[in-house]
């Protein structure tokens, strides 16, 4: 989708006033902010060209606001790939140099989650503005660490998470804040796929480097990589944080297959202050469910991933009859559509649901690199436009930084088998979505 | 019982009345054309009452019905009943036998299958089970026998053209839509709804239709063996009365697809077909005999 594109579909959707209080990050996207940085162009260096930073280039060479004048990796096969996007591109094997580049103002990471946190930093120190790929950082002190790195040097910091540009989530959460679906009193999240998560490694001593996802030394596994993108689903519709979590994972399938050590099955509950619960499931040998985001309201629900709306008690059906009443009235014959096996009550659980929006777009989860349509150009877009401007949005930060520390949170509650809460050394000013 | 009329005079050619009731765990609709307002609303009235009395004689689950009062004991001694429970029931029995025992108004019995569930005396219109923990539910028959009903009382006071559906899958009408030779009627497709697997034309005539339920599941049981029927296909039965179709089309779903022909044939003037609904919205017909 682009820029008009995703106006267009927020214009839809009452875009600007309402919506821009709740959602401060977009104001980039709004015609005045594209007037504002008309001409202009953001000189960029990317950190990480493996398969999502190839993901964001294949975004940035459709951008005309857009420079890449550096490519960093030290996997060369990796380099070379990102490299034929951008032949004039100034080629690095160490980010510390790129980051040394004058012209650079703006570096997007998309390294393993172990190096988030230290080239974040390096980043920051240096004058860029970052975009770093999430999670935030390996642990709780790291994710502390950026925060408020990024505050002393007023810079500018994006981190990954792309459903706060998603069209279809801004919807959902307008629609909630405005009572549609009732109160909030659940909310379930499931990533399920099938697939061992290995990369092909050309020769063993590169396993852990291409591989590094499986270990707990270079990742959380699970609840870094997918669970992160989903938790701020609860923040977002509670507009409150998780007051505690509990979990539990394992290695249950592909144990056998390798010698990793990260789960490839968690589940964990987050309970937030007035006693709702959101869950999290992740399973990686199994893949029926797919993925999964519902906001459950006392009205009805949404499903964010397909942008289905199902209410608990649906309005009639514009039945048949209705329809064949309009035809006498109006002097014309049809067949009318109603015959079928037994009906029930109008309000059937199983009441078809109404789509959220037009074009409504469902990214099934299935990939392990990213997905058409999932917010994460507009996301990039954003970036851009900070880079040039220098300003960062409001809230787009505290929301990713919360959906960070929650997600390593589970994961350490999981590791410990204990029910944790968030230390207050760890908690920032933050203004929930009201 | 909520009942919700509505009237509408736009084409003073075809006034149109409406009512909807719920009732029998259903819901019954009524579309008639011909008569003024006042006099649409009291017929309207008159389907409540008759619909709330038939729900009171035929409700299992009600305790004071006098079929449950039936069914607590009528297994120890005779128990008289009202003429319209007892007309049922012979009905019943009748069905049952022309069906070979594939429509049962007796959902538990300890009588073997080929047994008579109760006897009936006519002269004191009394019943008595044949043996103990006979249950009689008449869910499958009730509707039919509703809409029989009904589609008298209007035909009754010169209502000429009317279309009653209870619940979607037994349907009745009277003569022909307003602007037709006929009332159409299409049957859903149960994969891709809104497409029509089968368009049916009623003129003074019925229709029903059995499957499986709208929540997927396969709710009539075969009455030979006690388990539930897991048939893909639908039935459609069309013919003069309504109660024929819905009890043909029970009997039909429940039977063996090989006894289904014997079945139909016993029936003068009754269609039947199995309707099959695949993927992508294709359908495949087989008529039965």
């Amino acid at each position: 989708m682009n820029r008009k594109e995703f106006l267009s579909d927020c214009g839809k959707i009452g875009f600007a006033g309402v919506t821009l209080s709740l959602f401060p990050w977009l104001q980039s996207c709004s015609d005045k902010a594209k007037q504002e940085v008309k001409g202009e162009k953001a000189r960029i260096g990317i950190i990480g060209t493996g398969s999502r930073g190839c993901f964001h280039i294949k975004h940035l060479v459709q951008m005309p606001n857009v420079e890449v004048v550096a490519l960093c990796d030290n996997y060369r096969p990796h380099l070379e790939d990102a490299a034929q996007y951008y032949p004039k591109a100034k080629l690095y094997d160490d980010y510390r140099h790129l980051l040394e580049q004058r012209d650079v103002e703006g570096v997007i990471i998309a390294t393993p989650l172990y190096l988030h946190a230290p080239m974040t930093l390096d980043a920051l120190s240096a004058g860029k503005r970052v975009f770093c790929e999430k999670s935030m950082g390996y642990t709780l002190d790291e994710c502390l660490e950026v925060y408020n790195k990024r505050k002393e040097t007023n810079g500018v910091l994006f981190i990954g998470q792309q459903r706060l540009f998603d069209p279809k989530y801004i919807k959902a959460m307008s629609m909630i804040h405005e009572g549609k679906i009732g109160d909030v009193v659940g909310v379930r999240n499931y990533w399920y796929r099938n697939n061992n998560w290995r990369r092909d490694v050309p020769s063993p001593e590169l396993e852990r480097h291409i591989n590094w996802r499986l270990y707990s030394e270079y990742s959380r596994g699970l609840m870094t990589e997918l669970a992160c993108h989903q938790l701020q689903n609860g923040s977002w519709a509670l507009g409150m944080l998780p007051e505690q979590v509990m979990g539990s994972g394992h290695l249950v399938h592909w144990l056998k297959e390798d010698k990793r050590d990260v789960y490839d099955c968690v589940s964990a509950i987050f309970t937030y202050p007035n006693g709702v619960n959101m869950t999290f499931e992740s399973i990686i040998s199994n893949k029926h469910f797919g993925m999964g985001e519902q906001i459950l309201g006392t009205n009805g629900t949404i499903d964010l991933v397909t942008g289905m709306y199902y209410s608990d008690e649906p309005a009639p059906k514009g039945s048949g009859m209705h329809q064949l009443i309009a035809q006498i009235e109006s002097g014309v014959m049809s067949n009318s559509v109603f015959a079928g096996t037994s009906w029930a009550a109008e309000s059937s659980p199983l009441a078809p649901g109404v789509p959220i929006m037009t074009n409504v777009k469902v990214v099934t989860g299935e990939s392990t690199v990213g997905a058409e349509a999932d917010g994460s150009r507009e996301l990039l877009e954003a970036f851009i436009h900070a880079t040039i401007t220098g300003r960062q949005p409001e809230k787009v930060l505290e929301e990713s930084y919360y959906a960070t520390q929650f997600a390593l949170l589970a994961d350490k509650a999981m590791h410990e088998n204990q029910i944790l809460r968030l230390d207050e050394k760890y908690k920032i000013p933050y203004t929930p979505l009201k | 019982m909520a009942f919700e009329f509505e009237y509408s005079a736009k084409n003073p050619l075809y006034p149109v009345s409406y009512l909807k009731l719920r009732a029998m765990h259903s819901r019954l609709e009524i579309i008639w054309t011909g008569q003024a307002e006042n006099q649409a609303q009291g017929l309207a009235q008159r389907v409540e009452q008759e619909m709330l009395a038939m729900e009171r004689e035929f409700n299992r689950f009600s305790e004071k019905s006098p079929l449950a009062v039936l069914n607590l004991k009528a297994a120890m001694e005779d128990v008289s009943v009202g003429e319209d429970l007892f007309m049922a029931l012979e009905l019943s029995e009748a069905f049952r036998r022309g069906t070979r025992g594939y429509f049962d108004i007796a959902t538990s019995t300890s009588c073997g299958k080929d047994m008579v569930s109760y006897t009936l005396n006519p002269k004191s219109h009394s019943v008595r089970f044949n043996a103990p923990e006979v249950t009689l539910d008449l869910g499958g028959f009730a509707k039919g026998f509703a809409l029989e009903r009904v589609s008298r009382m209007l035909s009754d006071e010169g209502v000429e053209r009317a279309l009653l559906n209870f619940g979607s899958s037994s349907i009745s009408a009277l003569g022909t839509h307003p602007y037709g030779e006929w009332w159409a009627v299409g049957v859903d497709h149960t994969k891709q709804h809104g497409i029509v697997a089968k368009e049916v034309r009623l003129k003074d005539s019925a229709m029903s239709v059995s499957g499986r339920n709208y929540k997927g599941e396969y709710h009539i049981v075969n009455p030979h063996t006690g388990a539930s029927v897991a048939a893909e296909e639908l039935i459609l039965v069309e013919g003069r009365s309504a109660l024929v179709c819905e009890v043909l089309s029970t009997a039909l779903y429940a039977a063996p697809k090989t006894e289904r022909e014997a079945i139909v044939s016993q029936y003068d003037g009754y269609r039947a077909s199995e309707i099959l609904c695949g993927d992508c919205g294709s359908v495949s017909i087989r008529k039965i005999g």
